[in-house]
């Protein structure tokens, strides 16, 4: 059920998918370069063409930026990054991982913790996919909570990748927009306009009009529902709790604070 | 606004149910009733924060817990119950958290003071309940058989659990007393629909995801994996597929039509929620629990089936 698109052209950032070392199951996580493989080779007079002899040279990483594992460490969702040793269990339970093969939290927990910004940046496409379904954390044997290292992940692109923010991932960004400013804005969520505004934002005007839609609309003007939406309101005193939550959101002084300028 | 009584409890009823989902909310209070548990809103609630707010610290714990002390606060009660699993996952998440966090706990509380609705600081003493356990565990599945007058004999159902009913228990302690629903195997779904005299069919689904946080942003994502789980489901036999939570039937049942559109009519099976079942099962009417709110018009195969 694959969903990525195995143009490679289009897989943004990610290398090409070469026909050597292709049965390697996280091929996009290694260089070309580095995977040597002949296309016909006997040994001995034994056959060893091909992905018998595949062997992947081992990459030294040097530059590890400690000051960026600490900045992650100091919010809430990246808090237990310090536990995660590797297993790959995240990886193997992953909802998104089978649609999209370069979406990979071990790797990109690994990328954080070795603070590999050059890495992460060839992953912002696909980094933002991940569906909160927490098998992840369900599994992890270290209680790393991967789920929401994912939100973490979101921080550091959100911060150290502003432009590749406001091209990739605009629509990402100005739902979760909609959704703050109904939340500590409201105190309560407006589904009906979150719905409007998110496909609006997508550039689905014209489906918005359409038959599903209308259909849709048609039917919760007449059973009443879309009233109720009218009816929802504000909690009373809202407004307090708004200002503090603003205050608190204000004076954070981690990556939690970093404002991507959509 | 009084204490609560003893055959009441605290309620939490979120937005979706208590607008687009009403058929929900409606039906839940209505099977509670009949076994016995008076569902009572609390007053002036505010959204838990639906996981949007994650990533901002204490201030996406602050919004569930503002509930919490609503309900101690005014209905005297610990404890809230609520039927929405996202809810359920974000309350449980924040009292969990600031339980075994005191920095975090201090914050949430600072937020509070500011805030100056309450005179008193929080303290986590209490918990979250979904309605699904709740009623499983306060009540059980004998009580449920006591209220069935009709059974539904010869209706096959797909119980879908989705993911935050019972993950992550680091969080929902789902195998945990009091809870003691299996974490990745959750059965008191199963076992409330065989009570009703219906059938369950295995398919394979049952805790997979709908697309969770990226329904909105992610179609293309929800609609691959709401089509997998739909046609599993129907390829097993079921008539309809029963859920817990509000935002699940956003994906599974409000965009169907479109999922339908783009892979076709295997994907194409009513869907309900597991109350409403309960509710026709107990004696209420198809209209008392509002199968005509169901974009995917279950009322075709509950009419067909004679119920
Ligand atoms: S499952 Fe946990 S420990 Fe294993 S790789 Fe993933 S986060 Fe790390
Ligand atoms: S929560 Fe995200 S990273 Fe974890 S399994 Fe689900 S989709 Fe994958
Ligand atoms: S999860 Fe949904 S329904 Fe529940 S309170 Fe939050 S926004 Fe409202
Ligand atoms: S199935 Fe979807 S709505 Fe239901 S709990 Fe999972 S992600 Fe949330």
């Amino acid at each position: 059920m694959a969903l990525e698109k195995h143009d490679n052209k289009n897989l943004g950032g990610g290398r090409p998918v070469a026909e050597k070392g292709e049965h390697i199951v996280a091929r996009h996580l290694i260089e070309d370069d580095n995977i040597k493989e002949e296309k016909n080779l006997v040994i001995d007079g034994v056959d060893v063409s091909g992905r018998w002899n595949t062997f992947i040279i081992s990459r030294v990483n040097s530059d590890f930026d400690r000051s960026f594992f600490e900045e992650i460490k100091k919010t809430v969702v990246g808090s237990r990054i310090n536990r995660c040793w590797q297993c790959g269990m995240c990886t193997a339970s992953c909802t998104v991982t089978p649609l999209y093969r370069r979406f990979n939290p071990r790797a990109f927990i690994y990328m954080m913790q070795l603070g590999n910004l050059k890495e992460l940046k060839k992953y912002i496409d696909v980094a933002w996919r991940c569906v909160g379904c927490y098998k992840c954390s369900q599994r992890c044997p270290k209680q790393v909570n991967p789920a929401e290292m994912m939100e973490a992940l979101a921080l550091v692109i959100k911060k150290y990748f502003q432009e590749e923010v406001k091209t990739k991932l605009k629509l990402d960004e100005e739902v979760k927009k909609i959704y703050e400013d109904m939340i500590i804005g409201h105190g309560r969520l407006d589904l009906a306009k979150l719905h409007t505004s998110a496909m609006q934002k997508s550039g689905k005007t014209k489906e918005l009009f359409g038959k599903i839609e209308r259909g849709a609309i048609l039917k919760m003007l007449k059973d009443g529902r879309a009233f109720s939406v009218l009816r929802l309101g504000k909690p009373h005193n809202w407004s307090s709790s708004k200002e503090a939550i603003e205050n608190y959101l204000h004076k954070l002084n981690t990556i939690e604070n970093s404002e991507a300028g959509v | 606004m009084d204490k609560l009584k003893e055959n009441q409890a605290a309620y939490y009823p979120g937005c979706a149910l208590l607008t687009i989902d009403r058929a929900y909310n409606n039906s839940s209070k209505l099977v509670s009733k009949k076994m016995g548990i008076e569902l009572v809103e609390i007053p002036d609630y505010n959204c838990c924060g639906i996981g949007e707010m994650k990533s901002k610290g204490a201030a996406s714990m602050y919004m569930p817990l503002r509930n919490m002390m609503i309900a101690k606060n005014k209905l005297g009660s610990k404890n809230l119950i609520m039927a929405c699993s996202v809810c359920y996952h974000e309350f449980s998440r924040s009292i969990t958290r600031v339980k075994e966090n005191q920095n975090e706990l201090s914050a949430v509380n600072a937020i509070f003071k500011e805030a100056g609705e309450f005179n008193e600081e929080y303290i986590p003493d209490g918990e979250a309940r979904h309605i699904l356990e709740f009623l499983y565990n306060e009540k059980g599945v004998e009580e449920v058989k006591k209220n069935v007058v009709k059974p539904l004999k010869g209706l096959k159902v797909a119980p879908y659990y989705g993911c935050l009913y019972s993950r992550p228990s680091m969080y929902t302690f789902t195998d945990k007393k009091p809870k003691m629903d299996n974490s990745e195997r959750p059965r008191f779904m199963h076992e409330f629909l065989e009570a009703l005299g219906a059938e369950t069919v295995f398919y394979g689904n049952e805790v997979q995801c709908c697309g969770g946080r990226n329904v909105v942003q992610d179609e293309e994502t929800s609609f691959a994996l709401c089509s997998q789980t739909i046609s599993k489901a129907k390829k097993a036999g079921a008539d309809v597929i029963a859920l817990i939570c509000p935002k699940c039937a956003g994906a599974l049942d409000v965009n169907q039509p479109k999922i339908v559109e783009k892979f076709g009519k295997d994907s194409k099976l009513p869907i309900v929620y597991l109350t409403q079942l309960m509710a026709l099962a107990f004696g209420f009417s198809k209209k008392e629990a509002e199968f005509s709110d169901m974009i995917s018009e279950p009322l075709k195969v509950l009419n067909e089936k004679g119920f």
